[in-house]
């Protein structure tokens, strides 16, 4: 019964949010190789199934930056850019306090929300400018802006890093 | 007392160096805390830089991958299940471990185990393993068939690098576990450390503070100590100060009795020698004259070196003609230069710059009579060269004198010796010359006080220069200066004088003298009867006795001084015979202008009266008075005194007085035999005093200066009979 009316509201709101908004704010179907499925209790731009799904094309899209920086992880200098986190959550519609982050090794990090939008946090797709294989810890990788704010360089923001993203549950 | 002051600065001592110990301790330890404290930061720092992925977590991490990769390929295999999505999802597993072992290889993790060589080596194996074989799944990642056969073989590389991993897995862990250890022991040995020096330190402190506690407290006991050392010094000096003051004033007054015996044997001698004595014996009374003239001169020396001494020398200016001073400081010394067969000389450079200048005649005379008797005692049949100039260096004028003489000269190391007290070149020479030695300080001392130089060039045989240079100002003489104190022709003002004097002889006798110089006299009995005059009536001179009964002249001079509407420059002149030092300090405090000695002579007077006209001129009346010449001799006392009042009071008053001062005598006599018989010290010690200032006035020197012997002794019965005969004697000699 429950799980009948959450469906019905959701569709609810997803159709109210088609009528009031229109097509520009829907988030459109991805057309390449699913590389993130955001989830939430209501999302207010999912796409497929009740969840925002976004291929590498649909993220380099959104509003996102780059930042040379050293991080525990490799070696030297290095330039990661991408979506800010932010900008994601926001295409998606999604609003919660917390976000569990799932990387395709089925690590789990617990990420506050404010992290996303206080912090020019970005979901890494290009590491030096070049798409990152699962080898290379890709397809996402959430980086903290190390090079704007030394401060963040220690091992409570190194386990909130997360790799090999494959998908971002948000909670209330 | 100097004991207890060096045993606390004994005491001080001791403590402040075992505090400058204690403080170079704690010094030492503080830095040792700085060098702990930067060990503890340095290794923060360094913990810092160290942060990386947990090295425990990469490696399970990596096993655990290895061991999932390695499940699903067995169970894949075991169920024969060879799928494409199956070989997929192996892929992806095995793209997982591969990031696993590129996190091992692309961080510094090697870096904490960089020395250890079976990690170097296991971690080499299971990259072997793992790269090993890549071509293969890169194969199925590209959809390419894969042989069983090859993924069994991949199985069994897969079994082994897990076993592999696994003992990475437990290494790591053992050796993280040690370094933890290691690393808490030396947390533990730094923070004993640190605790060992914080102890150490607070003991420092705690010692510092109890060396501190005690140091103050010796401080503050020496400091004590030290006072009362200054109060026993202060008692000390100002018993000493007393004792000085004694002396000069003993000295002062002895001299004064020298002197007026002496005065009297010179004037004898000078007397007998007019008289036609016979051969024999004028050579004995001028050697009496000469020796008496000697005598008198040290005297004097004394006298003004113990004023010296004891005061310092104040330098009086006044504008002064020059060529004339020296001119008649010339003339005094030239009769002496004759005895001993020099010739003078006296070289003035004509061109001077100021002839007249500003400073003391009296003082500038004395240095230069000083040095030409200097001069002329030291040379026979030589020259003196008195020679002055006047030069311009550093933009003040100066005086040059110079005193030259063909005598005995100084050695080079002698001279070092002139200029200070009581030193004569050598022994010889006082025994061969006489003197005090007194003479060339003295000089020095004035010539100093008017911030001047003395000097002295000499060659043994050939003789001496003394010079010396004093600043002076360029001044003018006012018109009525311009005529010297000893010129006949003084044109003296008509003054109102108040004359305030209870002996009834010296207010005649002081009186006649004024009158004779055409001044308006008033007369006062005592302090008191002064004091009311002075309040009705306007004058331009009070002359003050000091010694009055109802009021002294100190409370009668402080009592003018604040009548209102008084012209507060009126000129008070105390006259006393105790010239000393003390009285004259009372005399200025209370208010006095000048002082003078007592018997007051007529050219004094004068010499008084032309001083006020200038501070007067205005209240003094025009009717100029021109008084006629006179001259006065020392050659003996009552002679001079006699012919001084004849000729201010005419010979009929002069006798007329001297009667009087006998009759007085004779009633003051008795009054003293009736104090001596009561036993009033201070009524005789009156009498006596106005007996002497009596005597004095008259010229009665004997009897004066015998009064004032008795009052400084102890009167007796015999002493009155003294003094009555010596009355007798004058009365028989003078009255008759």
């Amino acid at each position: 019964m429950r799980l009948s009316i959450f469906s019905m509201r959701s569709c609810v709101i997803a159709m109210s949010l088609l009528l009031s908004v229109g097509g520009a704010s829907a988030l459109e179907k991805p057309t390449g190789d699913v590389i993130l499925t955001i989830t939430a209790a209501h999302l207010e731009h999912p796409n497929i199934d009740g969840t925002a799904q976004f291929d590498l094309n649909m993220l380099e899209e959104l509003s996102g930056r780059s930042g040379e920086m050293e991080t525990p992880w490799t070696q030297g200098r290095v330039k990661f850019s991408g979506p800010l986190l932010r900008a994601v959550l926001e295409a998606a519609g999604a609003h919660g306090s917390t976000m569990k982050v799932k990387a395709i090794n089925d690590y789990i990090a617990d990420v506050p929300i404010d992290d996303a939008l206080d912090l020019d946090t970005i979901l890494a797709t290009r590491m030096n400018g070049e798409p990152m294989s699962v080898r290379e810890k890709g397809p996402l990788f959430l980086i903290y802006p190390f090079d704007k704010d030394p401060g963040l360089y220690n091992e409570k923001y190194f386990s909130r890093s997360v790799w090999q993203i494959k998908a971002i549950e948000v909670t209330p | 007392m100097k004991n207890r002051a060096r045993h606390s600065g004994d005491v001080i001592r001791k403590v402040s160096k075992l505090t400058a110990v204690l403080q170079l301790f704690s010094v030492g330890l503080l830095l040792g805390l700085a060098f702990l404290l930067a060990d503890i930061s340095n290794r923060y720092a360094t913990l810092q830089g160290g942060i990386r992925e947990n090295a425990l977590w990469s490696v399970y991490q990596l096993d655990r991958e290895t061991r999932r990769l390695h499940e699903l390929l067995h169970l894949s295999l075991a169920k024969n299940d060879l799928q494409l999505v199956t070989l997929k999802n192996i892929a992806t597993r095995y793209d997982i471990l591969y990031s696993r072992i590129s996190i091992l290889e692309k961080t510094n993790f090697e870096n904490q185990f960089a020395l250890d060589k079976a990690v170097d080596e296991k971690v080499a194996e299971i990259k072997q393993a793992v790269f090993g074989v890549v071509g293969t799944f890169d194969a199925i990642a590209a959809r390419k068939p894969v042989d069983e056969r090859i993924l069994t073989e991949i199985d069994a590389i897969l079994e082994k690098a897990a076993t592999k991993t696994e003992e990475l897995l437990l290494h790591t862990n053992n050796a993280i576990s040690v370094a933890r250890a290691e690393n808490r022991a030396e947390v533990l040995g730094m923070q004993i450390k640190t605790g060992l020096l914080i102890a150490l330190l607070v003991c420092c402190v705690l010692f510092l503070i109890i060396t501190l506690r005690r140091q103050l407290r010796s401080v503050k006991r020496a400091g004590l100590d030290l006072e009362d050392l200054t109060n026993k010094l202060v008692e000390s000096y100002q018993a000493a100060e007393a004792g000085n003051r004694a002396k000069s004033q003993f000295m002062a007054t002895i001299g004064h009795e020298i002197r007026t015996p002496l005065n009297a044997i010179l004037g004898t001698a000078e007397l007998l020698e007019l008289a036609p004595l016979p051969p024999e014996i004028l050579p004995g009374v001028q050697t009496i004259r000469r020796s008496g003239g000697a005598l008198l001169e040290i005297i004097n020396e004394i006298l003004d070196f113990a004023k010296i001494e004891h005061n310092r020398i104040e330098v009086d200016l006044r504008p002064v003609d020059i060529k004339s001073l020296v001119e008649s400081t010339l003339d005094m010394i030239r009769d002496r230069a004759l005895e001993h067969g020099n010739r003078i000389e006296l070289v003035v450079l004509d061109a001077f710059a100021a002839p007249v200048v500003e400073t003391d005649p009296t003082r500038l005379r004395q240095v230069m009579l000083n040095l030409l008797s200097n001069a002329v005692k030291f040379t026979k049949d030589g020259t003196v060269t008195l020679g002055v100039a006047e030069m311009v260096s550093a933009g003040t004028l100066r005086l040059r004198v110079e005193i030259r003489d063909t005598g005995i000269g100084i050695s080079q190391s002698s001279m070092d010796k002139l200029f200070r007290p009581f030193s004569q070149v050598d022994a010889s020479i006082s025994r061969e010359y006489g003197g005090t030695g007194l003479g060339l300080t003295i000089c020095k001392q004035i010539i100093d006080a008017m911030g001047g130089q003395i000097g002295v060039q000499s060659v043994v045989d050939e003789g001496s220069t003394f010079w010396f240079e004093i600043p002076v100002a360029k001044a003018s003489l006012p018109l009525e200066m311009e005529i010297k104190d000893n010129d006949a022709q003084l044109t003296l003002p008509r003054l109102k004088v108040l004359l305030i004097e209870d002996n009834l002889v010296n207010q005649q006798v002081a009186a006649g003298f004024l009158r004779h110089l055409g001044q308006h006299v008033s007369i006062a009995n005592d302090g008191l009867e002064g004091v009311q005059m002075a309040e009705t009536e306007d004058f331009n001179l009070v002359l003050m006795d000091m010694q009055m009964p109802r009021m002294d002249g100190i409370e009668a001079t402080r009592r003018m001084r604040v009548i209102p509407g008084k012209p507060a420059e009126l000129p008070i002149i105390a006259m006393t015979a105790n010239a000393s030092e003390d009285d004259r300090r009372l005399c200025v405090d209370a208010g006095m202008s000048d002082f003078q000695s007592k018997p007051v002579t007529m050219t004094q007077l004068r010499s008084i009266i032309a001083r006020t006209r200038k501070i007067t001129k205005e209240q003094a009346s025009s009717s100029d008075f021109t008084p006629e010449t006179v001259s006065t001799t020392d050659s003996d006392a009552f002679a001079a005194r006699r012919a001084e009042m004849v000729e201010a009071l005419g010979e009929d008053v002069f006798h007329e007085l001297l009667a009087s001062f006998f009759h007085d005598a004779a009633g003051v006599l008795a009054h003293l035999r009736g104090a001596l018989a009561e036993g009033d010290e201070e009524k005789s010690d009156h009498l006596l005093h106005t007996l002497k200032g009596a005597a004095a006035s008259v010229g009665l020197t004997e009897v004066a200066s015998k009064s004032q012997e008795f009052r400084t002794s102890v009167l007796t019965a015999g002493r009155i009979q003294d003094l009555e005969r010596i009355v007798k004697d004058n009365q028989k000699r003078y009255a008759a």
